[in-house]
């Protein structure tokens, strides 16, 4: 694992979507404005992660999906609580099994899947970038913490 | 150097100082009989001479202390270690030597020191137990654990499977192999260094290859087909969902890894487990069958054939079994002399092995000290005879390793031929292959010889007799014996011994073994080391560590930092060469006098938005919400649905359909798996989204008499009155300016996105600074608000008390429908005599002891206890909050606060729980 590479990346807004009622109108209209329809349970689509049944992470500027969502849901900034971290080389899957409790082994996990998940005790979601990368999206105050395991782990896997 | 030159003997070890040389591949057990060691232990009570019973995981004798300082390892088996170069390997529970070892005394007052010998001798007071247990702790144990700390790495990774495999023997690799090429992911899991389980004592052909060769090939198939295969890695547990921990030797006990790990603790899930894990030997109980030179007829045969080592020259073979025979055959092809096999089984069982069989013959004593045995007696057919042997290979038959299969709610099958208990239905996805669940036949037998020698536990040193005296002693249940004896107990968790003190206990009761009972199998299956248990959990990282987003600006001023759960969170800025105490006092006279800032990040916080945002809250906080007007807050209180207050926090409304929460942060989880529980269960149609937010506002409070003016000068507008919110910019970032108080004075919170927390922190220290302020850490904060009246999570609302215990009962909403309400009608929460919120003055100026008991008098009752305590921020004197009986009723009371733990007594009045400005008259402009 020693072309392993760890990457902080830079800040970018980052906002959760929840739907509430019938999500179906809201869904229907934020597809048209996304160019895709938000992605199912596990998946990821563009800027859009799916966390859980009526909750989706959104990457980026989301200025633009305010007005077609409308009355439909809420989008709550989030990006100030996550650091976003790139786990790009051929070992990335194994670096995640490292305190893990997630299959990221799994040839199913493969690109734009997305789970969440606990490694060395810290909720993570990962979204798989690539064969050779996966992303990692930490609490905050967790980061420095995961960093440290993930560097330590990286040189003691690969000795 | 010292041993048998042998060849391809190279690698060097040492045991007790004594340098030997070892073959590539070789036990420590191995190489050890190789360069003539016999004498390697002495057992735990009795200190009796031991060798090497075993030849695998299940030895109870040849127990070894190996590496230095903090890679120590005590209680390592000699059978489960692989030599390796400048392996130091040390014997234990001996002094002053492995030879002459003065604790050997004990063995010759064994008659003094039967089961239960603690139970019936040290007792009297709890106290007295302290004296004795320095004595036992010297006389009896094991190897002692380093007192270093463990400079290895160790890992634990998660491991997922279709099939996973346990025993890397014949039915083990032909499981793995059918899985694989069924196309599933299959992992193979074997504790030994290399494949091949019993093909490695007996070879055979198979599919027309010797052992050797078919077990090469069906391993390159295995890892050619991308099956994981995992050696010296034991299954040491398996529990529900078909989840097992796997325990990895990545380097040998003692060994220095390198730069890589040492361990690995592997957690697999597997849809279907396969138990490929054979059989263990069974001794027979005789007179001295401890004794070095006693050994099971299959490590036997291991020794010979796998190890090229004889571990004697002239044998009696002591059976209740057709397989002891087969080491009968390799001693003889190995050279030794095969004095005579003794079979307890009647003619013609033996017949037809080319060996003197004694038929209807049961060993009766082994003859010899610590240097091994000298011979044997048995009884054959009523009549004793005498053997001059220095090697007695034993069999009692073969229990299948059903650990695993029972762990996982198995259940166990008992098999009278083999005078075992089997694998039965299995509860889980499971199965068992090969020989474990097809044990071979066995004769019964009823030992003759000297029962107080005749072992049965050789670890924990439990003999026959031991057996015996329980039962008459009248413990019937297994469970019992197990415990009053302590058989199965030692670090082999009785692997050797289980089924022969079944056997004992059924023949006390005069029952059959499976109506004895068994003795539940617990993981591990063998011992795992606590570095493998911790993984990286250890030093920095023993616990998660969560830094607040203004971690580094704090850093930079050098705080004395606290641990507030996994936060790090300073607890004071001290200058110069100022104390903890004095920086906080400083820091809190700030506060009252001028102007601080602290970081109050940690807060939980969570937006709520959408239509039904009010009903959610109201449902949520035990105060009212609706009413609440466009930017302004009030101060909550959460209830659990027992009644009971379990957190606080304050609301704000920001926009029309817009709130925030904030709640404590010792509470954040706890608040944050309500509030999805609320939300997605008991109103799961709400037009509402709750969103956690703790850690995307930083958090920054400023209190004291000019905050106003700070804030004024920071913001360039007027900022809202107490309890108000307003959106200015500071520093350029949007943030919510909420006007609330937890210091007393007249305060802010400044709640913004966590990215600019730097330079929020930095505008707002400046500002505070030239105010003549300065920062304050959570000493100060304690100070503070403990004169103030102001309630922690944990401390003071620790979930035992109500609303009203509190003083908080006008609070609550009078329309109710907040969870908790329908439960607050309970007679009990009116009853006299509950804990009530009250506060403490001392009488003489002393200082009151956090979490003393609170008496009427000494030597009383205790009718509550101290909850928080600060000497006062400006004036004299002491001050506590404390939660005591009938409380509010007692004010003027004087009683004591007295706690034991710090040896201190104080004299202290009950008053109301505000000491500074009840009247909240600082708050206002």
């Amino acid at each position: 694992m020693t072309e392993l590479t760890i990457t902080v990346l830079d800040a970018v807004p980052m906002a959760v979507l929840e739907l509430w009622g019938d999500p179906a109108p809201a869904a229907k209209r934020l597809a048209k404005a996304l160019g895709h329809a938000l992605p199912a349970a596990g998946r990821a689509a563009g800027p859009v992660m799916r966390l859980g049944p009526t909750t989706w992470l959104i990457e980026g500027d989301h200025a633009a999906l305010a007005k077609p969502l409308g009355e439909g849901g809420a989008l709550t900034e989030v990006g100030g609580g996550y650091a976003r971290i790139r786990i790009a080389g051929a070992g990335w899957r194994e670096l995640l099994m490292e305190g893990g409790l997630f299959d990221a082994e799994s040839p199913d996990f493969a690109t734009d899947c997305v789970a969440t998940t606990l490694i060395e005790h810290v909720t993570v979601t990962l979204r798989v970038e690539s064969d050779a990368a996966c992303l990692a999206y930490v609490p905050a105050s967790h980061a420095g913490d995961l960093l440290h395991f993930w560097r330590q782990a990286r040189v003691l896997v690969a000795a | 150097m010292s041993g048998v030159a042998r060849e391809g003997a190279t690698i060097g070890f040492t045991f007790d100082g004594t340098r030997y040389l070892a073959r590539p591949g070789e036990t420590l057990a191995a190489a050890l009989l190789a360069n003539g060691v016999r004498l390697v232990g002495r057992s735990f009570k009795y200190h009796r001479p031991r060798g090497i019973l075993t030849a695998g995981v299940e030895e109870p004798n040849a127990l070894v202390t190996v590496g230095r300082g903090g890679r120590t390892e005590p209680n390592t088996r000699a059978t489960d270690l692989f030599v390796y170069e400048g392996l130091e390997a040390r014997s234990q529970n001996r002094w002053p030597g492995l030879a002459f070892d003065l604790g050997a005394v004990f063995g010759l007052a064994s008659k003094a020191l039967p089961a239960g010998f603690y139970y019936k001798t040290f007792f009297g007071h709890a106290r007295t137990w302290l004296k004795y247990e320095a004595v036992i702790r010297r006389a009896a144990g094991l190897g002692p654990a380093p007192t270093e700390a463990d400079p290895d790495h160790f890992s634990q990774r998660a491991l997922f499977a279709d099939v996973a495999v346990i025993g890397g023997g014949r039915a083990g690799l032909l499981a793995a192999r059918e899985a694989l090429r069924a196309g599933k992911r299959v992992v193979l899991i074997e504790q030994d260094a290399v494949l091949g389980g019993g093909l490695l004592r007996d070879p055979r052909e198979i599919d027309g290859q010797g052992s050797a060769g078919w077990i090469a090939t069906v391993e390159a198939e295995l890892r050619s087909g991308g099956a994981r295969i995992l050696t010296r890695t034991t299954a040491t547990g398996h529990w529900d969902d078909n989840m097992l921990c796997l325990a990895q030797k990545l380097v040998e006990p003692g060994q220095v890894p390198g730069h890589g790990f040492a361990q690995r603790m592997w957690h697999l899930r597997a849809g279907e487990v396969v138990y490929a894990t054979g059989l263990i030997e069974r001794p027979i109980p005789f007179a001295n069958n401890d004794r070095p030179g006693v050994m099971l007829s299959r490590a036997v045969r291991t020794y010979i054939r796998r190890f090229g080592v004889v571990p004697g020259r002239r044998v009696v073979v002591a059976t209740t079994n057709d397989d002891a025979y087969e080491t009968a055959r390799a001693l003889r092809d190995a050279g030794a002399e095969v004095v005579a096999v003794l079979d307890t089984r009647p003619a013609p069982a033996g017949a037809d092995s080319g060996f003197a069989v004694l038929n209807d013959s049961v060993p009766q004593a082994a003859k010899g000290g610590r240097r091994g045995v000298k011979g044997l007696s048995a009884v054959i057919a009523g009549a004793e005879q005498h053997f001059a042997a220095d090697l007695i290979a034993v069999s009692g038959g073969f229990s299948p390793a059903v650990h695993l299969h029972s762990q996982a709610g198995g259940a166990l099958d008992w098999d009278e031929g083999a005078r075992a208990y089997k694998a039965g239905a299995a509860r889980q996805a499971a199965r068992t292959v090969g020989s474990a669940g097809d044990p071979p036949a066995s004769g019964a037998f009823r030992p003759v010889g000297n029962a107080k020698a005749s072992f049965l536990d050789f670890q924990n040193d439990v003999t026959l007799a031991d057996i015996d005296l329980a039962w008459r002693e009248g413990y019937r249940s297994v469970e019992h014996v197990k415990r009053y004896t302590t058989l199965g107990m030692a670090t082999d968790q009785g692997k050797t011994s289980n089924l022969p003190a079944l056997e004992a206990l059924a023949h006390a009761g005069g029952m059959t073994v499976p109506e004895a009972g068994i003795t539940t199998f617990r993981p591990p299956y063998t011992p795992v080391t606590m570095g493998a248990m911790a993984g990286a959990a250890q030093g920095e990282h023993a616990v998660p560590t969560r830094r607040p987003a203004l971690y580094a600006v704090h850093a930079a001023k050098d705080p004395i930092w606290l641990n507030a759960g996994y936060w790090k969170r300073p607890r004071a800025y001290p200058r110069g060469s100022e104390t903890l105490a004095q920086a906080g006092l400083r820091e809190a006279r700030s506060v009252r006098q001028l102007v601080g800032l602290t970081d109050v990040s940690t807060l939980a916080k969570f937006e709520v938005n959408g239509p039904d945002a009010a009903r959610f809250l109201e449902r949520i906080c035990a105060t009212t919400v609706a009413k609440l007007a466009i930017g302004r807050g009030r101060y909550t209180i959460m209830l659990r649905e027992d009644g009971l207050v379990f957190d606080d926090g304050t609301v704000w409304r920001l926009g029309e359909n817009r709130y925030l929460l904030t709640s404590s942060t010792s509470g954040a989880s706890r608040m944050a798996t309500h509030i999805s529980y609320v939300r997605n269960h008991l109103m799961p149609e709400a037009k509402v989204s709750v969103i956690c937010v703790q850690e995307h506002y930083a958090a920054i409070a400023v209190a004291g008499p000019k905050s106003v003016a700070v804030m004024e000068q920071l913001t360039g507008e007027a900022p809202p009155r107490h309890m108000s919110a307003s959106q200015p910019t500071i520093a350029g970032v949007p943030v919510h300016l909420l006007a609330a108080s937890f210091s007393g004075e007249r305060a802010f919170e400044v709640h913004f996105d966590a990215r600019h927390a730097a330079a929020v922190w930095q505008a707002i220290d400046d500002a505070v600074a030239a105010a003549g302020g300065c920062a304050y850490g959570l000493e100060a904060m304690e100070l503070l608000r403990i004169e103030k009246g102001h309630l922690v999570i944990g401390p003071d609302i620790d979930g035992r008390l109500s609303a009203d215990d509190l003083g908080m009962g006008r609070m609550l909403n009078p329309a109710g429908g907040y969870i908790g309400h329908s439960t607050l009608h309970r007679p009990a929460f009116a009853e006299p005599g509950r804990k009530q919120l009250v506060g403490l003055e001392s009488v003489n100026g002393d200082s009151i002891p956090e979490g003393a008991m609170l008496v009427p008098h000494l030597g009383a009752r205790a009718e509550g206890h101290v909850t928080g305590a600060v000497r006062r921020v400006l004036g004299p004197g002491h001050i506590a909050l404390a939660h005591l009986a009938d409380g509010r009723a007692r004010h003027g009371q004087e009683i004591y606060a007295r706690s034991l733990t710090r040896g201190h007594t104080t004299r202290v009045r009950v008053v109301a729980p505000h000491f500074y400005d009840p009247a909240g008259e600082r708050y206002r402009d």
